[in-house]
């Protein structure tokens, strides 16, 4: 598709008009003396420039660039902005009632019948004053575990008075969401304690040290404890089917796992003793919050994952927050329903597929290249590959998705568990979906990309550099491999990097080869054999999907979702942004490199 | 290219002195040969892979679809007397195809081993003196109801008990029956695959007599209802006077002592007035005993109605047969909502019952008969249903038997009686629908065994229009899965390839105009360096994820266009004006400082315009919305609100447009011409704004009369390809699909026209032609094939678009042009439902179907347009 010749004369727009101006002074001048309508005047009247369709064209090059720049800006400054805290209003409506959230977003809309009939005289003036319109807000009021809801909508009709105390803070707890309200006091190693920032902030401190050294405990040792019994399971059961349970040697082997197993549980006594001192100790460490109708709601320190006064924060203060809040998001697991925390499995899943897809894709890819470029005779045979190639870029990514799921995972899967994984059967081990059989679908889908950009890099390789080659005596392969490879080197990496980019951002076929919305070990772990390819993993692609839209609240989720996009989009452009570049250099080193 | 061939060695064995004396061989060593020899091989193999690869995935799918419509395979047959002479009435048999039971006249019941016949246990019921003359069981066939010439009705129960016993509990002394299964004391057991045994044994007990009527009965029909807790058991009689009795007893069993109360209340229905002679052959009672039908030999049903328990009517009396044609047998098929009656000249029809406005009935409902299947040879004697699936068991007079699964109208298998057709069978199909069992009435046997893994689909289900149940007329339905197991399952691709269609084709509209004018104005209007960032950026679009897309289309887009659907359609009309607006004003400026402002400047302004004129949709948006939509657009779209005036005339515009300014060009258009040559150019300029102006206003009055008179006959596009508004819909995602495949089309259209030869365009500028004109009729022509392709590849990506459609469609498999409704297309379908399907169950197969033609369609979408692209290159070089 880039054997592009590029055309010589500027094709521009000054140049015509000028032409055409300047005829057009000749031919009036012209038209002038001989007025006849038979002879044939030479001047072009102003519908030849086409300035209409010229600007239609253009308009429609203008609004793809408009629509693009748009939509990078929605996404960035939505992705950016999401972490800032956001003051928290205190709102009195005029009705009485009192809530108090963050303002996210607010519309206009027209006021149905059914809300119009239910209001007050004054209300409906002040819609009548609006032009039957009103503007309303969406409220975070948070709390979803005394309100059964995150968010609130209140019309500006309703309001009677928007406050901003400064006693409000916004506390972010391991369980049920945020919490907006005040500190009603504090049980510090069980003594109630008035209410202190510093105190506060010190202890919370400290009950989150207490925290992590807790999950460490539950997620790491007993996490390698239970891996490690299951392990012994699986081993008592393959030695029932390999040499069967009443043998010598299976009875033996069966015996050993079983003493191991029972070790195992000791261990796993003394470390469940050892979180329950902790979690004890943890217990004695309170806080009581108040939501501003003053319900209250009392909680261990440790859950308080980070807190401020939302309305009287400095710049820095703000500041800290916000990369705080984007360090979480980027180095840990998430909580929640995946609608709060960081997504770091995500990130992990995503690279490690990518990475493997690469070791797939990459061969694969340059060898089709070398063979397109350097071995085939013109002809059909090149004809239909390069058919197949276009197709395998065209066919829509989700049948990749069921071939997959259909050939990778169950059929080849399937044999594999039944040639060695037969223990665990019928649970499946390579015979569902995994990272192994999505990076290989991936690689399916991604390997014409490699192709095309190799193909274009073999054919900058100047014919000149592989005559030399040869006439050196060099053989065909040695060529290749010593001379033309190197050169085209980066155009391959640029391939490369672009499929990744491709790969990476597919979310289709992996929703049927094995991603997932929560992934409960990561591929990569330091249990032998350390790379797990049969496990599912999470996706950073996927993850949008999944809080977007299958989220208990797609509101509460929407923050995170934009800067889950925010951060593959960087990755993406960023990857786009790294190809163009090395092609870009490619593309000099080699303009001037005939020789 | 061409080969170089390796010129060192060539089989010489002459060597050359070196100058340190040292001599060397100028052969090739025998590695160098070999790596050679390996790599050609290693690329050539890896280079044709890629077709192994397209035509693997074509395969496997094919592959994986095939068994769809294979049909099904007769596994087994066996046939066998059991002693001769008795005389059976009923037969029930397990789901394993294991043991089998049959009541004899007389009382007695005897269990047998089916695949081998060998008698199981046995045992008898006292009937006393009566005679049995009626007999009919439930569904799951356990329940059995008799009816006796003394006018009562007694009932029995003849089920099986599994059970699982541990391979070390085995007893002693199990005689081998046959090489799967051993007996022992009315036991059968049967090996599972976890090494255990299987248990069965037959379960037989009386259960309550009740006597309902003076007459002999002649027909029962049996059924259980209401909860497992509670169930409801009722039971429907006709007795020899032609009275139709139903009686309904309640069971509630003491939590205390587990004693069991029943009460049963007994309903005479209204009465048929049946001519003498007319003879009653059967009636059917439905689980909640609402509704009974009975049918009678002259070919007429009589359907009533029980919703009101206390007040039966006769709902209907239809005739389901030709004049003078018996009905013979009658079922419901699982789920009670199809009545499948057959008659005595062999055919079978599907009745359902259906609110119809000239029904003419008592209670509005008509039986409407909906589908016919192929006629049995020879009248049909016995009608029974399948448990599980819809379809159902026929035999006939002259012995044969035949499934058929009634949804896909398939004959799925045809078998012969061993036996004297003559003598009167009972047959069943097995609880899992692999097999049939046939008893006659003197005892024989036949048990068929067959495997049909997917009977419900055929090519008419899947590309034609099915009635299905429930439904007022034969339609296209998607609906794989349904809240309970006896819904019947709907796969029809129709409404999704419909759906693909409809996105593509939305998506296309916006993206084909916009990509391909965006590509002519970047090749041929814009300075190197402008084309050099354009480019890229988009190509970078192009790999953007559309899961983002999606979700900015689902959760950011659809609200917004909702809230603002007035400014967003009045935006379609205000942006093109607004640069045509422009370009008429830039032409009415001095040429000098259009020369000075060409190039980037003349850009940013249409950048500006286009900003302006959407600012100015934004805020006249309500103002456009009171205008044309009489103050609500969505009220308007559902037709409760104005007229289609205002709407057609905005469609018809543009057409007006073109008329009107085809029609000024051919009268005043030469004068015209002469005229703006004559005056200096800004002066030409500002007249041809000015007819450009006058055009608009005269197209304006035209189309609005025109659409006037359209709606004063009658026309309204509300309906068609307007009408009411989701917020997830074809308008959303054919733009946000717009902007998933315009960089595409871009792209491959930049590169085209951009490989169009230099000369070719110097040549054209340099016999007079503008830029404009060059670009038109020069370089666009000779990249025609080129930019082509490019729009083909752009649709090929549409059609498979996946998440963009799953997020912001809606889902719904409708079929409706309608621009504000959802649509569901294969792409999506395929990435809600499979993983969720079972492994080689038929919805798999049939989303693999899916994704066969998802993928034929891309294939020959882009086969076609490498073809042709190819073509254009060869074409290009040669220019």
């Amino acid at each position: 598709m880039s054997d592009a010749i590029t055309s010589d004369v500027p094709a521009s727009g000054p140049a015509g008009v000028a032409a055409v101006a300047a005829r057009q002074a000749a031919g009036t001048g012209r038209g002038e003396e001989r007025p006849s309508r038979r002879v044939r005047s030479l001047t072009a009247d102003v519908s030849a420039v086409g300035e209409p369709a010229l600007w239609a064209f253009g308009g429609a090059l203008a609004l793809g660039i408009v629509l693009i720049a748009g939509f990078l800006f929605l996404v960035a400054w939505n992705g950016v902005t999401t972490f800032w805290p956001k003051p928290i209003a205190q709102v009195e409506l005029r009705d009485g009632t009192l809530l108090a959230g963050e303002p996210t977003r607010s519309s206009r809309y027209r006021p149905g019948e059914n809300i119009l009939e239910a209001l007050t005289a004054e209300e409906l003036a002040f819609i009548e004053a609006n032009d039957g319109f009103s503007d309303r807000v969406l409220y975070k009021t948070a709390n979803f575990d005394l309100y059964g809801d995150d968010f609130r909508w209140v019309s500006d009709f309703e309001v009677a008075e928007v406050l901003y105390p400064e006693a409000f803070h916004l506390f972010e707890r391991e369980q049920w969401g945020t919490f907006v309200g005040r500190v009603d006091g504090l049980v510090i190693d069980n003594q109630p304690t008035a209410f202190d920032y510093r105190l506060m902030q010190r202890e919370q401190r400290e009950a989150r040290q207490r925290f992590r050294q807790m999950r460490r405990l539950e997620r790491g040792e007993i996490g390698a404890i239970n891996y490690r019994i299951d392990q012994q399971r699986l081993a008592i059961r393959r030695a029932e089917l390999r040499h069967g349970a009443e043998s010598e040697r299976g009875a033996a082997m069966i015996a050993a796992a079983q003493a191991r197993i029972a070790e195992l549980e000791a261990e796993f006594a003394i470390v469940q003793a050892r979180v329950n001192e902790i979690r004890d100790l943890d217990r004695r460490f309170r806080v009581i919050l108040a939501e501003v109708n003053g319900q209250t709601r009392e909680t261990e320190l440790s859950q308080i994952v980070r807190f401020y006064p939302a309305n009287a924060l400095g710049l820095m203060d703000s500041l800290g927050i916000y990369l705080s809040r984007w360090w979480e998001f980027l180095s840990t697991e998430p909580r929640e329903a995946n609608t709060q925390g960081g997504v770091l499995p995500a990130i992990f899943g995503t690279v490690a597929m990518t990475l493997l897809m690469v070791i797939f894709v990459a061969p694969f890819g340059v060898i089709t290249a070398l063979y397109l470029r350097e071995y085939a005779q013109q002809g059909r045979l090149v004809s239909i590959v390069r058919i197949s190639v276009n197709n395998l870029a065209g066919v829509p990514s989700i049948v990749y998705g069921v071939f997959g799921l259909g050939f990778f995972a169950y059929t080849l899967g399937g044999t594999i568990d039944q040639l060695f994984y037969a223990e665990n059967l019928p649970n499946p081990t390579f015979g569902k979906g995994g990272i192994l059989w999505a990076s290989l679908t991936l690689a399916l889908l991604t390997v014409p990309v490699v192709i095309v950009a190799s193909e274009e890099a073999l054919a900058a390789v100047p014919r000149s550099m592989r005559e030399g080659s040869l006439a050196c005596g060099a053989s065909k392969w040695q060529t290749i491999r010593h001379v033309v490879l190197p050169k085209a080197l980066p155009g391959i990496m640029t391939g490369i990097i672009l499929a990744m980019a491709r790969g990476a951002g597919e979310v289709a076929p992996l929703m049927l080869v094995g991603v997932v919305k929560l992934a409960p070990a990561l591929p990569i772990d330091q249990f032998f054999p350390f790379v797990h390819l049969d496990r599912s993993f999470m996706h950073l692609g996927f993850h949008i999907f999944d809080v977007g839209f299958q989220s208990r609240n797609s509101e509460a989720g929407k923050p995170m979702v934009f800067v889950t996009t925010l951060l593959l989009l960087v990755l993406i452009v960023a990857m786009n942004a790294m190809a163009i570049y090395v092609r870009n250099r490619l593309k000099r080193r080699y303009a001037t490199a005939q020789f | 290219m061409p080969e170089f061939s390796i010129t060192a060695g060539q089989g010489s064995t002459e060597s050359t002195v070196i100058p340190n004396g040292r001599r060397r061989r100028l052969e090739t060593r025998r590695s160098v040969k070999l790596t050679e020899a390996l790599a050609r091989w290693i690329i050539t193999c890896g280079g044709l892979l890629v077709i192994v690869a397209v035509l693997g995935i074509m395969v496997f799918l094919i592959q994986v679809v095939v068994p769809l419509l294979g049909g099904g395979t007769q596994t087994g047959q066996v046939s066998y007397a059991l002693e001769p002479g008795e005389d059976v009435i009923w037969v029930n048999a397990d789901e394993h195809q294991t043991l089998a039971t049959l009541l004899m006249a007389d009382g007695r019941h005897k269990t047998f081993h089916v695949p081998t016949g060998t008698v199981v246990s046995g045992g008898a019921f006292d009937f006393g003196d009566a005679a049995v003359t009626a007999v009919s069981g439930t569904l799951s066939r356990d329940r059995v109801a008799l009816g006796f010439d003394d006018g009562s009705v007694r009932f029995l129960t003849l089920g099986f008990a599994a059970r699982v016993t541990a391979a070390r509990n085995l007893p002693a002394g199990l005689v081998d029956i046959s090489d799967r299964d051993r007996m022992l004391d009315g036991l059968v057991y049967t090996r599972v695959g976890t090494g255990d045994f299987r248990t069965l044994s037959a379960v037989s007990e009386p259960g309550a007599i009740s006597s309902v009527s003076e007459a002999p009965i002649i027909a029962v029909d049996y059924r259980v209802g209401g909860t497992v807790e509670r169930p409801t058991l009722s039971f429907a009689t006709v007795d020899a006077a032609g009275k139709v009795r139903v009686s309904r007893s309640t069971v509630r069993v003491n939590m205390m002592t587990g004693e069991e109360t029943v009460t049963t209340n007994t309903l005479e229905l209204p009465s048929m007035e049946l001519a003498p002679e007319v003879q009653v052959t059967g009636v059917l009672l439905s689980g909640g005993a609402d509704r009974v039908i009975v049918s009678t030999d002259d070919g007429l049903v009589y359907r009533f109605d029980l919703r009101d328990a206390t007040r039966p009517v006769l709902a209907e009396r239809r005739r389901v047969t030709d004049e003078g044609v018996a009905v013979t047998s009658m079922t419901f098929l699982g789920g009670e909502q199809s009545l499948v009656v057959g008659a005595e000249d062999g055919t079978i029809s599907v009745f359902f019952r259906l609110r119809r406005e000239d029904a003419g009935t008592a209670d509005g409902f008509s039986l409407v008969r909906s589908r016919s299947h192929p006629a049995m040879p020879a009248a049909v004697t016995d009608l029974s249903e399948a448990q599980r699936q819809k379809e159902f068991v026929a035999t006939d007079a002259a012995g044969h038997v035949r499934v058929v699964n009634s949804t896909s109208d398939r004959v799925l298998f045809e078998m012969m009686r061993s036996d004297d057709p003559v003598e009167p069978s009972a047959a069943m199909i097995f609880p899992r629908s692999d097999g049939v069992l046939l008893v006659s009435r003197r005892g024989e046997v036949d048990a068929w065994q067959y495997r049909d893994p997917h009977p419900e689909v055929s090519l008419r289900v899947l590309f034609g229009r099915i009635w299905y149940e429930g439904y007022d007329q034969p339609d296209w339905i998607w609906q794989s899965t349904a809240g309970t197991d006896l819904a019947e399952p709907k796969y029809s691709l129709v409404p999704l390839v419909f759906g693909t269609i409809k996105a593509a084709f939305y998506a296309m509209l916006f993206a084909t105009p916009i990509a391909l004018m965006a590509a002519v104005y970047t090749s041929e209007f814009v300075h190197r360096s402008v084309r050099a960032t354009v480019k890229p950026a988009m190509e970078m679009m192009e790999s953007l994820p559309t899961v983002v897309l999606g979700f900015i289309a689902a959760l950011v887009l659809a609200p917004l266009v909702e809230e603002w659907i007035a400014a967003v359609l009045l935006g379609f009309i205000a942006v093109p004006l607004g640069l045509m607006l422009g370009a008429f004003l830039w032409q009415s400026l001095p040429p000098a400082l259009v020369l000075r402002l060409d190039g980037l400047p003349k850009f940013a302004l249409m950048i500006l315009v286009i900003g302006l004129t959407v600012l100015v949709s934004y805020r006249l948006g309500p103002l456009f919305e009171r205008m044309l939509f009489y103050g609500d657009f969505k009220a308007w779209t559902t037709g409760a609100i104005g007229t289609g005036t205002p709407f057609l005339s905005i469609i018809l515009l543009p057409l007006a447009y073109l008329a009107v300014a085809a029609g000024f060009r051919r009268v005043w258009g030469h004068h015209l011409r002469e005229l703006l040559r004559s005056l200096p150019r800004e002066q030409a300029g500002r007249l041809d704004a000015l007819r450009w102006l006058v055009t608009l206003v005269v197209a304006v009055m035209a189309s609005v009369a025109v659409a006037s008179l359209a709606t004063l006959a009658g026309y309204d596009p509300r309906g068609g390809i307007i009408d009411d508004y989701q917020q997830r819909n074809a308008l959303v995602v054919g733009f946000v699909m717009a902007f998933a495949v315009i960089p595409n089309i871009y792209t491959l259209a930049e590169d085209a026209l951009n490989s169009v030869p230099g000369h070719l365009r110097s040549g054209s500028l340099a016999t007079g032609a503008t830029p404009w004109q060059t670009a038109m009729w020069v370089v666009l022509p000779t990249a025609a094939s080129g930019v082509f392709s490019a729009v083909m590849i752009g649709m090929g990506r549409a059609v498979g678009e996946t998440m963009i459609v799953v997020m912001a469609a809606g889902n719904t498999p409708i079929m409706e042009w309608n621009i504000f409704s959802g649509l569901r297309t294969l792409s999506a379908n395929i990435a809600i439902e499979l993983p969720e399907a079972v492994k080689d169950g038929t919805n798999y197969r049939v989303l693999f179907l899916a994704a066969l033609t998802l993928f034929f369609i891309t294939f020959v979408i882009n086969t076609f347009a490498e073809l042709i692209r190819q073509r254009f290159r060869r074409r290009a070089f040669q220019l």
